[in-house]
């Protein structure tokens, strides 16, 4: 039965990562059309097919790619084989057991305890470890918390999250801009029945970064509990992780400099911003913790 | 005349369900059995990479553990034992041998602080930590992939097309590998 719903969730997260690629690209192109029909009405449809050819290839290159862009921002660096042979070994022997290709390993520095995991599909994935993770778990906690990551590779999680992760970003950025060029539009052109898509543009601009976190929270969170009882299930020790968890909870401060648009990337939720009370893109770690601990 | 037609159409997808459905189960074994073959190797690997290993220990252990020839000895007889091992059977014994040779090793290293601080020796250590951990992990998904396996050729409808495969053994931890490691001194 357990490796029926790994296939069915396998599945789910490639149709997921189609639906979400179209429906970006899509929106995008959208926006890009509403702000040049109030800018330069004449030229619309020419922008138009600009906007979706430069989706089209943003769309490819974040697939293809997202992870080395992911990996930069956080400045994570390849470990080294003798300095962390240590992660690099767990890394490898939890690849063995859960029968995927061994994803490359990295180390990002930062003193809070925190891991995640990026790329486009098992045989291109990665992990990283915080610095701080590295000093602070010992070698069963990390085992847990590298299974977690594990488990969102082997299910394909990974690709989904990573564009997620890229595509997500744009939309806020555009939102801005839209947002912003209204103050261009010449006064004899608001009268002239172009009111309603600047209404439109408006509740775009401000619903869409809402949105796109609801999102963001929406498919971050199961996810996180299903990882965790993956991991749980590769290394047959729970109580791996759920110390790991525990530690988390005691020592971080929520304070990492990583952008809002990768925290549902880590595994546990990298900085508490206001916006979190509503929208969490991770769920509570007492309650992850429980669970692990009364398996 | 139309009823026939129907009925004949009918017999069609019948015998094309039973077709499909016997690839099916046909390929499934197949892809288990590849999976299993492909998990040994996994075990395979480690087991070569510890022994590999060895020749490299005995010389940063030599130096320092200069009454321990006994035990020396142990482990370079356990590797040459899994180096000419031949079947899976004889892998899983003498791979369990040297494992258990080696803890002897890193058991009386307890009593040589000097080597024990040798990077040389710490970096084996965890070297061969690493591989005792990767061993354990193949051995489960070695076992994982034996118990889909024989899940499927024992149960109905997969037995049907089985065609009388026997099931695999699993991968069970050797005796010499569960019992605490014995250290005179």
């Amino acid at each position: 039965m357990q490796k029926i719903s790994f296939l069915d969730q396998i599945a789910k997260n490639k149709r997921n990562s189609i639906f979400l690629t179209i429906f970006v690209v899509a929106f995008v192109a959208a926006i890009v059309y509403l702000i040049i029909r109030l800018l330069f009405p004449g030229l619309a449809l020419i922008f138009l097919a600009l906007a979706l050819a430069i989706m089209i290839s943003h769309a490819y290159i974040s697939y293809n790619y997202g992870d080395r862009i992911i990996l930069k921002a956080v400045h994570a660096k390849p470990a080294d084989p003798v300095q962390h042979a240590y992660l690099i070994n767990t890394v490898e022997g939890l690849s063995i057991a859960a029968g995927v290709p061994t994803p490359k390993v990295y180390v990002m520095e930062d003193d809070e305890i925190n891991a995640f995991t990026c790329g486009k599909d098992p045989k291109h994935a990665s992990i990283t470890v915080t610095t701080g993770a590295l000093k602070n778990l010992n070698r069963t906690e990390l085992e847990g918390v590298v299974g977690h990551e594990m488990s969102h590779i082997a299910n394909y999680d990974v690709r989904f999250m990573t564009l997620v992760a890229v595509l997500v970003g744009l939309i806020a950025i555009l939102s801005y801009m839209l947002l912003r060029s209204y103050r261009f539009v010449r006064e004899e052109e608001r009268e002239k029945g172009i009111g309603l898509l600047i209404v439109v543009g408006f509740l775009l601009a401000i619903f869409a970064p809402i949105a796109s976190r609801l999102v963001q929270a929406m498919i971050s969170r199961r996810r996180e509990y299903l990882a965790d009882a993956g991991g749980a299930q590769l290394t047959r020790y729970p109580e791996g992780l759920a110390s790991a968890l525990e530690k988390i909870k005691n020592i971080n401060q929520g304070k990492m400099k990583v952008s809002e648009s990768i925290s549902h990337l880590f595994i546990s939720d990298p900085a508490h911003t206001a916006l979190d009370d509503i929208f969490a893109t991770h769920p509570p770690l007492t309650k992850r913790i429980e669970i692990l601990r009364a398996m | 005349m139309e009823t026939i037609w129907w009925i004949a159409l009918a017999i069609v997808g019948i015998i094309v369900l039973i077709v499909l459905i016997c690839i099916y189960y046909i390929n499934r074994i197949r892809v288990l059995s590849n999976r299993i073959d492909n998990a040994w190797a996994q075990i395979d690997v480690q087991l070569k990479k510890r022994a590999d290993l060895v020749p490299n220990l005995v010389e940063t252990v030599r130096g320092y553990m200069k009454h321990e020839q006994k035990a020396i000895d142990m482990v370079t007889k356990a590797r040459e034992r899994m180096l000419s091992a031949g079947d899976k059977k004889e892998k899983i014994a003498a791979g369990a041998g040297l494992a258990a040779a080696l803890k002897t090793i890193f058991a009386l290293a307890e009593n040589y602080p000097n080597l024990k601080a040798s990077d040389n020796f710490r970096m084996l250590q965890e070297e061969l930590d690493g591989i005792e951990s990767k061993v354990a992990y193949a051995r489960q998904f070695y076992n994982d992939s034996v118990l889909s396996y024989n899940n499927l050729i024992t149960t109905i409808p997969g037995r049907w097309f089985a065609g009388g495969r026997a099931q695999h053994p699993y991968f069970e931890i050797a005796e010499a590998e569960r019992a605490p490691v014995k250290v005179s001194f």
